[in-house]
Order: C-alpha cells, then sequence, then structure tokens
C-alpha cells in the first residue's frame, strides 16, 4: 500500500516550545489543504519533563495519529533516548547538534539531520527562538509549506508586536538556512498544497466546548482538573457571547449540584471533569435520574484510579459511567471517536438530555482531549435543538406523571398553575412522596422504562465492511480511529474483518451487536483498560463472548498493535 | 429576587402554606420557624410561582414541601449549591434556601463560604437545633461538647463552630440570628434577608424536643439576648464581636451585619455585557475563530 502520509514527531523538554510548533505545523498543513492529526503528551510537572507532539497529515482522511513516525525532531539527549527504539531504517531525525547536549549514535538505515537548534538560538541571543529554528530547518527538509506557515506565525504573533514577529521569522529563516547547507535524502516530504476545504481546526477538547455553545447551552459549571478543564476555557470565552453563565464552583459536588439547579431553573445545562470528578458526582447522578432532570457530565477520561495517571490516555470509567450511582439509576451514556464527534455528539448529548431528561454522560478521552484535527466547519443551519417537553398549561400539573413514553411534562419556575416539588425522594405523579412498593416498582418502571427508546432514535451503529468476516471487531472511543485503519490494512493484505463502531454505550443496542456478531466468526474488543470493560458489558447484556484485548500503558493503540493481535487469531489467508 | 409587583390583592401568608400536612414532631422549634417563613414571604410580597424553595437532607429540609411554590428536595448537604445554579440560571426568581445545622456545616459545609463570598442573591434559613434529628440525635457541629448523644455517649469530643462568625467571615452581607419561639421577629429578619440584595443569612435556633434535651426552649429564652440598639449593622468588626460573644454566653438576636455588593448575577451579566453577548448572537463568529 502506497503511504500517502506523512508523520513527524518532535520530542524535547516541557517549556521548549516543541508544542508551539506542532501546532503550528497542523494549522499550516490544514491551511494548505492537508487533513491532520495530532498526538502529544506531556509531563504532569509545568515545567520540564518529557514533551511530544505528533502531527500525521495527509491528502486522505486520516482516523488516528499512526503507528510511528516517519520523522522525528529531537530537542534533547532525553528526547532521542526515547524514541531511539523506533528509528527504524528509513526513518528520518533532525536533532540539536552540534552544541546541543547529546552526540547520538545514528542507527543504521537512518536518514541523519544535525542543526545546531542551540547555538543558533544561543546567537541570536534567545534560548526560546530554538523551537523556530528547528522550524525552519524541518519546514525546508520535509516540503512543510513554508507560505502557510508563515501566514500562521503572523496570526499568531501578530497580537504581540511586529517585533515578537520579526525575532520569530528570523530564527526560522536561520533554521531554514542551516537545513540548506545538508544534502537531503531521505524520500519524506510532505504534499504540495492543495485547493484549502472548508475547515476548522481543535483539539477534542475545544469540540466539546464549541458543540456544547452550538448545542444551545446555557449553563455551564466548572471544577478543574486535567485532562478536561480546557472544556472550560472554551466554553467560558464564548458562552457570555450568547447571554451563557460559566462558573466555576468550589468543588465537583457543588458543579454537578448547580447544573441540576440550573436546569431544574428551565435552561440547558452541563459540566466537564475527568474520572475522580465523575466519581465525586456519582451521587447527585442518582439525584438527576431520580428528580428526571436534565443534565450533560463530560468525563475526558484519564489514567486511575485515584490520582492514577492524570496526564495520560485510558478507557476505563466505563463502569462509573453505566453504572455509578446508588440504587437503580438509568441514564445514557455515549463516547465520541474524534474531535468531529466531540462537536456534534456534545450536540446529541444535550438534545438527549432534554428529551429524555435524565443525566447523559458523555466520554471522551486524554488522547482525544488534546488531540488537534481538521474537521468540516459546523453548518449552523443543520444542527438540531431538542427541547424539554413542557407542560402545554391545560388541566393539572402533576410533574411525574405517568405517560405511554415515560416521559412527563416539566414546568420551569414562574409558570403559573404547575408549582411542584423536584425531589430525591421517591414520590407519586405529583411529586409528593411515595414509599409504596406498587409506587417505586412503577416510578422504576417509568425511568426505565422511557430509555427503551433511545436504541431506536439514536444512529444505528456503523458497521465497517460487509459480509462474512473470520474476525469482527468492536471498538468504542478514540480506539474506533485505530481500528478503523487496522480494518482497512488488513484487508488489504487479504484478511477478511469486520468493524463495528458503537457511539450509543449504554443503553446498548444489543440486537445491533448480536446481529453484527451473526457475521463474525470471532469478535475482538481492543481497548485501553485493565479489566476489558466494554468486553465485561458485552457478555452481561448480549449473547455474545467476545476475545478482550487489553492496553493499559498510557497511550493509544496504534494500528499495527491491532493488526497483529488479529494475525494471532485468525490464520493467514 | 423578585418581588411580586403585578398581583391585584395582597396574598396573606396562609396562602403561602402547601397542602402536605407538616410531619414535625409537637413541640418542634420548626413550626415556629414555618410561621415566620409564611408570615416574612407575605410581608415581602412574593410571588409564589416565581418562590423556588430549595433544601437538602435533614428535618427542616422537609420545610419546602409545606410551602405553595416551586420548590426541589436534594442531597443532604447540597442544597445551597443546587441553589446557586437556579439562581443564576434564572435571577429573576426569589431563591430560598432551607435546612438545618448538619446539612449546612458539617455535608455541606464546603459550600457555605463559596455562596457567602460570591454573594449569591439568595436567602438562607438554616434551623439550629445542635442535633441529628432524622437519624435520631447524633451529635452535630453546633452541638455543645457536654451533649450526650446516640454516637457521644460520654459526652461529645469536639468543640461547636460559630455559624454567625463563619458566615461573617466568609463574606454573607446579610446575617441575622432569631429564635424558633420568637416568630415575629424571625419572620422580620427572614423578610429583610428576601428584601435584601445578595446573600442573606439568617440563623434560628429551634429546639428538637425529642432528641436534644440540652438545649430547651428555656435555655434558648435564658441566652439569647437582642442585638443593641446603638448596634451598627454596617460595620463587620462590631458584628464580629456580637457573633463571638455569642459563642461563649448570651446569642444575639437581631440583624447583625448588612452590606450592599454585587451579587454574582449581577457581575455575571457584566460579563455578558462585556462581550457584547446577546441570546441571537451569529455563533459563526465563534466558528470562524476556528479556522486555521
Amino acid at each position: 500500500m502506497e503511504k500517502k502520509d506523512l508523520i513527524i514527531r518532535i520530542a524535547g523538554q516541557g517549556g521548549e516550545g516543541v508544542i508551539s510548533i506542532g501546532d503550528f505545523i497542523a494549522a499550516a498543513c490544514a491551511r494548505a489543504g492537508q487533513e491532520v492529526t495530532t498526538y502529544k503528551t506531556f509531563p504532569a510537572e509545568i515545567k520540564g519533563g518529557y514533551a511530544m507532539y505528533q502531527v500525521r497529515t495527509s491528502l486522505d482522511r486520516i482516523f488516528n495519529p499512526g503507528d510511528a513516525f516517519d520523522v522525528l525532531c529531537a530537542f534533547n539527549g532525553e528526547a532521542f533516548t526515547k524514541n531511539q527504539h523506533l528509528l527504524v531504517p528509513g526513518t528520518a531525525v533532525v536533532y540539536d547538534y552540534p552544541g546541543g547536549d547529546f552526540e547520538p549514535e545514528i542507527p543504521p538505515g537512518v536518514y541523519p539531520y544535525p542543526i545546531p537548534m542551540s547555538r543558533m538560538a544561543g546567537e541570536l541571543k534567545a534560548s526560546r527562538s530554538k523551537n523556530m529554528v528547528a522550524l525552519g530547518a524541518l519546514s525546508h527538509l520535509f516540503n512543510i509549506n513554508e507560505e502557510t506557515l508563515i501566514e500562521v506565525l503572523s496570526k499568531k504573533f501578530r497580537s504581540k508586536g511586529q517585533e515578537v514577529l520579526e525575532f520569530n521569522l528570523t530564527a526560522f529563516t536561520k533554521g531554514k538556512a542551516l537545513a540548506q547547507e545538508l544534502v537531503k535524502n531521505d524520500p519524506w516530504r510532505m504534499a504540495d498544497p492543495v485547493a484549502p476545504k472548508d475547515v476548522i481546526i481543535l483539539s477534542g477538547n475545544s469540540a466539546i466546548g464549541l458543540g456544547a455553545v452550538l448545542g444551545g447551552l446555557q449553563f455551564f459549571s466548572a471544577y478543574p482538573i486535567t485532562p478536561a478543564t480546557e472544556i472550560a476555557k472554551f466554553v467560558a470565552k464564548h458562552i457570555p457571547k450568547v447571554s451563557g453563565v460559566l462558573i466555576q464552583a468550589e468543588d465537583e459536588i457543588a458543579s454537578i449540584s448547580q447544573i441540576l439547579g440550573a436546569s431544574y431553573g428551565g435552561k440547558r445545562a452541563m459540566t466537564a471533569t475527568s474520572g475522580p470528578g465523575l466519581a465525586l458526582m456519582s451521587e447527585m447522578l442518582g439525584m438527576a435520574t431520580m428528580s428526571e432532570t436534565p443534565v450533560l457530565v463530560v468525563d475526558v477520561q484519564r489514567g486511575g484510579p485515584a490520582t492514577g495517571l492524570p496526564t495520560k490516555h485510558e478507557q476505563s470509567d466505563l463502569f462509573l459511567a453505566v453504572h455509578g450511582s446508588h440504587g437503580d439509576a438509568p441514564r445514557i451514556v455515549l463516547s465520541v471517536e474524534d474531535v468531529n464527534d466531540c462537536i456534534h455528539m456534545t450536540i446529541d448529548a444535550l438534545n438527549l438530555a432534554e428529551r429524555y431528561q435524565c443525566p447523559v454522560i458523555l466520554l471522551s478521552d486524554g488522547s482525544l482531549a488534546f488531540s488537534t484535527q481538521t474537521v468540516a466547519a459546523p453548518d449552523l443551519d443543520t444542527i438540531p435543538i431538542i427541547d424539554r417537553k413542557r407542560w402545554d398549561g391545560e388541566g393539572e400539573f402533576n410533574r411525574y406523571v405517568i405517560t405511554p413514553d415515560g416521559i412527563s411534562p416539566m414546568a420551569d419556575p414562574g409558570t403559573p398553575g404547575a408549582m411542584h416539588v423536584a425531589t430525591g425522594l421517591e414520590h407519586g405523579p405529583s411529586g409528593a412522596p411515595n414509599q409504596s412498593a406498587a409506587n417505586h416498582e412503577a416510578m422504576h418502571a417509568k425511568r426505565f422504562g422511557k430509555l427503551k427508546t433511545v436504541v431506536d432514535v439514536f444512529k444505528p451503529v456503523e458497521v465497517d465492511g460487509a459480509g462474512e468476516a473470520d474476525m469482527g471487531i468492536i471498538a468504542w472511543g478514540s480506539t474506533i480511529g485505530v481500528v478503523r485503519e487496522a480494518v482497512a490494512r488488513l484487508r488489504d493484505e487479504g484478511f477478511r474483518v469486520k468493524g463495528f463502531y458503537p457511539k450509543l454505550i449504554h443503553p446498548m443496542p444489543v440486537s445491533q451487536y448480536e446481529d453484527f456478531a451473526k457475521t463474525c466468526r470471532s469478535i475482538l474488543v481492543p481497548e485501553v483498560n485493565y479489566q476489558g470493560q466494554l468486553s465485561y458489558l458485552i457478555r452481561a447484556e448480549t449473547t455474545l463472548s467476545p476475545i478482550s484485548f487489553t492496553i493499559c500503558g498510557g497511550s493509544p493503540f496504534t494500528p499495527i498493535q491491532i493488526m497483529h493481535k488479529v494475525k494471532e487469531i485468525v490464520s493467514c489467508p | 429576587m423578585s418581588l411580586a409587583t403585578t398581583s391585584k390583592t395582597p396574598l396573606k401568608s396562609r396562602d403561602y402554606k402547601s397542602k402536605v400536612p407538616v410531619v414535625w414532631c409537637p413541640g418542634c422549634g420548626h413550626h415556629g420557624v414555618l410561621k415566620a417563613i409564611y408570615d416574612a414571604l407575605a410581608a415581602a410580597e412574593v410571588d409564589p410561582s416565581k418562590l423556588a424553595c430549595i433544601s437538602g437532607i435533614g428535618c427542616s429540609s422537609r420545610t419546602p414541601y409545606f410551602i405553595n411554590s416551586y420548590k426541589m428536595h436534594t442531597l443532604h448537604g447540597r442544597a445551597g449549591a443546587v441553589a446557586t445554579g437556579t439562581q443564576l440560571a434564572r435571577p429573576d426568581l426569589t431563591v430560598m434556601v432551607m435546612g438545618g445545622d448538619g446539612d449546612g456545616f458539617s455535608i455541606g459545609g464546603g459550600h457555605m463560604p463559596h455562596m457567602a463570598r460570591k454573594n449569591v442573591d439568595m436567602t438562607y434559613v438554616l434551623f439550629d437545633n445542635g442535633i441529628y434529628g432524622l437519624t435520631k440525635g447524633q451529635y452535630s457541629p453546633t452541638s455543645r461538647r457536654e451533649m450526650k448523644s446516640y454516637t457521644t455517649p460520654y459526652g461529645g469530643p469536639d468543640d461547636p463552630l460559630n455559624p454567625l462568625l463563619y458566615m461573617l467571615t466568609y463574606g454573607a452581607t446579610y446575617v441575622a440570628q432569631g429564635f424558633a419561639g420568637k416568630p415575629g421577629i424571625c419572620a422580620e429578619l427572614i423578610k429583610g434577608g428576601l428584601e435584601h440584595k445578595g446573600f442573606s443569612y439568617v440563623h434560628i435556633f429551634s429546639q428538637c424536643p425529642s432528641f436534644n434535651t440540652l438545649d430547651t426552649n428555656d435555655f434558648y429564652r435564658s441566652r439569647i439576648e437582642m442585638v443593641p440598639p446603638d448596634h451598627d449593622v454596617t460595620d463587620l468588626g462590631s458584628a464580629m464581636a456580637l457573633a463571638r460573644m455569642g459563642h461563649y454566653g448570651s446569642a444575639p438576636m437581631g440583624l447583625l451585619y448588612k452590606e450592599e455588593r454585587a451579587t454574582l448575577d449581577e457581575r455575571m451579566q457584566m460579563i455578558i455585557d462585556g462581550t457584547g453577548g446577546h441570546a441571537g448572537y451569529d455563533k459563526n463568529m465563534i466558528i470562524n475563530e476556528l479556522r486555521p
């Protein structure tokens, strides 16, 4: 299969501008008509520690950050050492030499490009310009479009004054000149620019914020937690423009309490957190279920339990999201695959909360949180807004009246004639406390029953491939993007494989799982947690007996890992 | 806060009474506080359909059921946080919180400072009976140390906290104290809280005849002392001195402190106005900022 993409990994120390130049490359590529997906890791410390930014670009759609890199740019010895094992023959390495803190031994077959980044930054009397020297060199060596890069730099630095811009451009030009002195003999070059598409470029976290604002959000309560905080940053900036409110609460318990209060007041409300915060919210999630109050909670998962691996990727909050509360507390759980989903499924999640008057949990994850991707610019005319069913003013108002679809009309405070209590005590149709056995059973049936149509209302699970397969792969969250590529590559190699990509995790679309399984000889469920949480839920709720394939090393899967696993199980074609 | 201006005939106290029967024990101080709340709502002419009464868990947290209004009966300790959301989402409403000493200062203690310092425009009526009544008599954060209770058979190990000093310290802009045996004074203080723009904290001693045999009606009666007529309610230092005095000896009754300060919803509106925000804002402007 001809390789149409290019993957550049920049590695260095936190604070050296690794992340900045990664962002510049991503934006420049987007301006040059390329699709972009990035992946970054950064230290849990504020200063220092290893930081890495990987940019994958292609003229075709990209589903994940890739297996490994084609080009490494190492800012220091640690960055080189950490990636040395990935320097396979044919890859290229740009590194800080001479004058850096290391003199690397270049593995055989690797194309070396020593660029004295630190020394040049020293000559420019600004150690902070090291990254711009590197960027100039990378641009020249790998055909990263200079014109669009300079546009991006101008846009970025314009607000900081002409002097800052000039200075950065000087460092960029110096880096380019250094690269021009070297002989290029590797094959890696970015595709030439094509007409730019109508895209925006943003991280998964910003995309959830954008989806919230586009989805009519009016109230957000925030509490800082890695890796979710950036969602609040986006919403805080933009929600006042649409007359909405973001408040920073004293803790996550207060956050979810405040959004329940705001939703009772008639407003679309959400919060965003990570696993530890979701754990704190679990009691109030039950309150949202019991009082039938629409709320959206986004959980950007990280490594756990406890403080765990706060900046690392994991998909281990599924049990908590699906079952986390006391009592029988139904809710809707969705999970996003990519940045595009982060926008559109946040809108879906707000709509589902309103429609079904229940808590909705949207699961994202650490790698998606900070992955920058190009996505089609949203078209405001096609964004659906579904509001809660409100009382029509006819007859007597009973907040929890039993209806055929289990959904009872709500009334905002201020509505004459509809004064009622929203309560966490078990209650009868009027809201008055009622502890009788018959009532508790009837109300449970109402709260669970109303969610039965969710699987019909939500879009069907995407099946990747047709006909019979030797292996069906079920993936959730950002693992889907990895599986998409693995499935395509395995097919190219002659394997009969299919993918099944649920976004509605709970209630589980059981018949769709079973229909899919009927076409596959075996089922594999790769996920980034120790227990195989989706596998567990599949075994509990369906007749499937999937093979669980789990990793939990703080990073997402790569396509090659999935391919190897499939090949282990399925004999060669 | 929204005071009714449209109703033709003024509402009477009984118009705020819901049809739900009151469930408290005979002799419970909460009956007096409830009467004071009805009277205060009538006196402040609050429109019941624009009133949101929010509570957590405890005997006093049942109060919203007895009031003709919109109401939420939430989780233990969370009433204030829920009410903060309702108030910010709907500044046109009158928001009240009713709850007890355990609900407010033990499990919900983390929320108290923030409602106060943010000056959330609501009235918090705290029924202090110095005991967990609904769970049949455990010592609370306002119990006296010598109290022998369910969980302190030999007397309690901790000193009580000082709610008035706490709320003054964290920046509540209206702080008052009453006694359930004096519902007329309580009604005046609650009415003042409803009319005050900002976070109003009204602390009311309310005896629990079933489980707190230490803090009897007679005990409270002997302890309370009216705030001196020459007390300056705008002087935080004097208010704190009165609150401290109450901790060790007599308990001041009346309004201790009142301050005019911008409320959280007013400051939020300033942020919205600062961005030129309005409901019809063209969201394409936000999308355009994200182009590469």
